[in-house]
């Protein structure tokens, strides 16, 4: 990190260096006032941003090493204790829960990159309208999730559901969509990949717009075929987008909350239910904080070491970049 | 050499069919959240389903705002909206500003804790902030939501503002200093105007998911006078009696005010989509 620290300390003033001696002592407090000047700017945000966000991520591992008793306004924390975790790893609830939150996760951002790359594809070749089509894209990302679970749920509704409609008018007998554990599952996946492809494919036309122009005339004088130079000029340079819209996509993914909670509350049985979702119904359907809390550190513990993990792939690939 | 295509059979070709196909997947669930608002309650149930709505009805949308008090989630989302984007603003610009121009030390380490901060699911801070508001006494009120919002969003929001000013140039700012102008003046009258769309940028995403978010506002607010819109709405009606027509009516009149917001602002979303992460 320190490195790091003194690359950017130089990056600031580089003028500082080539100013004649004379000026240094007056440089030099100047630049002390103006570091001062920059923690007073700083520090608000940071206190903020601290209590709120550092401190209940800290208490959360507190909480989920204690015994925890809700009383009539307050709670108490009574020792120390690893059972919460034991607990954890006992049960088969969490374990499917884990198991079908990587599942999910993998399997929707997968579909969600090729199939919004594909979009990104197409609509850096149209040549008129790509201003509206971007708004168009934008559309469903800023749509309330609760409101598209709703949507959905209505269209997969086992009587009057239009979908179920098309099903049985096609002939494929009545399956009673979200009733069923596995076409549950892939009706949420379908629905989470309605609402973020979109968004997937503006990233990856952002990062398509930016690529050198000269590379794909070079490419086509030299008889490339659209496809080879897909693979072979533009995937590489949009490695860098991609990887953002991926970490992007896996973070909210192995998060999800909103649309199984309104979509199918969890279920059928527990066939949908997010590590999310079980932290939330641990704590507030049973009020057992600790079991809870043991829930939720282990999701944010497996996603941070995911996410750092593909930084750190992504830094050594982008050459250290901006930091 | 093919033969040029006239009239209207020019635009036959591969890549608009494939825009063609694209707008029909947007759009076609779009167009049966809005036709369904708009059906009389009793169509809501027909089999088959009506593919357009016959006859057309605003019965939804009245009953949305007089029997399901649409209006105060409504009033309670602009509130907690409004009141979130204007302290991000304020804080993130000027934090963002400190760590874009001004040579502090452990700028990288601030930098790297904020990206970090912005990796944590929701669920991990939400029982701790839980416990945190009841024991405080703030639970059900404007501030049990536009405190931790301000607080998840001013992150994103640093590091935007903080690309952006970066990319400032500084001779106005020096001038002023040379003049005489207090600090808070150069922040203000001289760096502010030219970072406006900076501001637009960070505005947006924070408006957006402010006006979007649901775990905290279901745990922190459920009491009825203080439901934001996508509480609100996930709690219409019972487990076993759901009145779509009422919700789809309540979430046109909810995608409206975020729909034109993305759509004046598109570029500001486009350009923090990718520079604020790509940087990131």
């Amino acid at each position: 990190m320190a490195v790091v620290e003194v690359a950017d300390e130089a990056k600031v003033d580089p003028s500082a260096k080539q100013k004649p001696k004379v000026n240094k002592q007056f440089r030099d407090r100047n630049q002390i006032m103006l570091a001062r000047l920059g923690w007073r700017f700083t520090t608000p945000a940071l206190v903020i941003v601290g209590a709120i966000t550092i401190f209940p991520v800290v208490f959360s591992i507190v909480l989920s090493l204690s015994n925890v008793n809700i009383t009539g306004n307050g709670f108490q924390l009574q020792g120390f204790t690893f059972s919460n975790y034991s607990l954890l790893i006992h049960s088969s609830e969490w374990r499917y829960s884990l198991g079908f939150t990587v599942f999910y996760t993998f399997v929707s951002v997968f579909i969600e990159v090729v199939l919004g790359t594909a979009f990104a594809v197409l609509m850096e070749r149209l040549s008129k309208g790509r201003g509206p089509m971007m708004a168009l894209l934008l559309l469903p990302w800023s749509i309330i999730t609760v409101i598209s679970a709703e949507l959905w749920q209505y269209v997969y509704q086992g009587t009057y559901g239009v979908l179920q409609y098309l099903i049985n008018s096609v002939g494929f007998g009545k399956p009673v969509i979200l009733g069923t554990p596995t076409p549950a599952i892939i009706a949420m996946m379908a629905a989470d990949i309605w609402k973020t492809t979109p968004f997937v494919s503006v990233i990856v036309l952002a990062g398509l717009v930016m690529l050198p122009s000269d590379v794909f005339e070079a490419a086509s004088v030299d008889g490339c075929t659209p496809w080879q130079s897909f693979w072979k000029i533009t995937f590489p340079l949009l490695r860098p987008t991609l990887s953002i819209a991926v970490l992007f996509r896996i973070l909210q993914a192995f998060g999800v909350f909103d649309l199984p909670f309104v979509l199918t509350s969890g279920g059928p049985g527990t066939s949908t239910t997010s590590l999310a979702i079980l932290g939330y119904k641990v704590m507030f359907d049973n009020l057992q904080f600790g079991p809870g809390s043991a829930v939720a550190v282990s999701a944010t513990l497996l996603v941070l070491i995911g996410c750092l993990a593909f930084l750190r792939a992504f830094r050594t690939q982008v050459n250290g970049g901006d930091l | 050499m093919r033969v040029a295509r006239v009239g209207w059979r020019r635009y036959l070709n591969g890549v608009n069919f494939g825009v063609v196909v694209v707008i029909l997947f947007v759009m076609l669930p779009i167009y049966w959240l809005v036709i369904s608002s708009l059906k009389q309650p009793a169509a809501l149930g027909a089999t088959p389903p009506q593919f357009f709505p016959n006859p057309l009805s605003l019965t939804n949308y009245r009953d949305a705002f007089s029997t399901y008090g649409f209006g105060v989630y409504f009033r309670n989302s602009v509130v907690v909206t409004i009141a979130t984007t204007i302290l991000v603003l304020f804080f993130g610009s000027l934090a963002g500003y400190g760590l874009g121009r001004l040579p502090m030390r452990g700028k990288s380490t601030i930098l790297i804790t904020l990206l970090i901060i912005s990796l944590f699911p929701g669920i991990a801070v939400v029982p701790p902030l839980y416990l945190l508001e009841r024991t405080v006494g703030i639970l059900n009120s404007y501030q049990a939501l536009i405190i931790p919002y301000t607080a998840f969003n001013l992150p994103f929001a640093i590091w935007i503002l903080r690309n952006y000013f970066q990319g400032i140039p500084k001779e106005m700012e020096e001038t002023g200093r040379i003049d005489g102008a207090s600090p808070w003046r150069i922040y203000w009258s001289i760096v502010m105007p030219q970072a406006l769309p900076g501001l637009f940028t960070a505005g947006v995403f924070t408006f957006t998911a402010a006006w979007t978010e649901f775990l905290m506002a279901l745990t922190f607010n459920n009491s009825n006078s203080f439901r934001t819109i996508p509480v609100g709405i996930a709690l219409f009606g019972t487990p076993f009696n759901i009145p779509y027509g009422t919700i789809f009516a309540a979430s046109v009149v909810a995608v409206i005010p975020i729909g034109i917001l993305v759509f004046v602002f598109r570029k500001s979303v486009v350009s923090g989509l990718t520079s604020g992460s790509v940087k990131g």
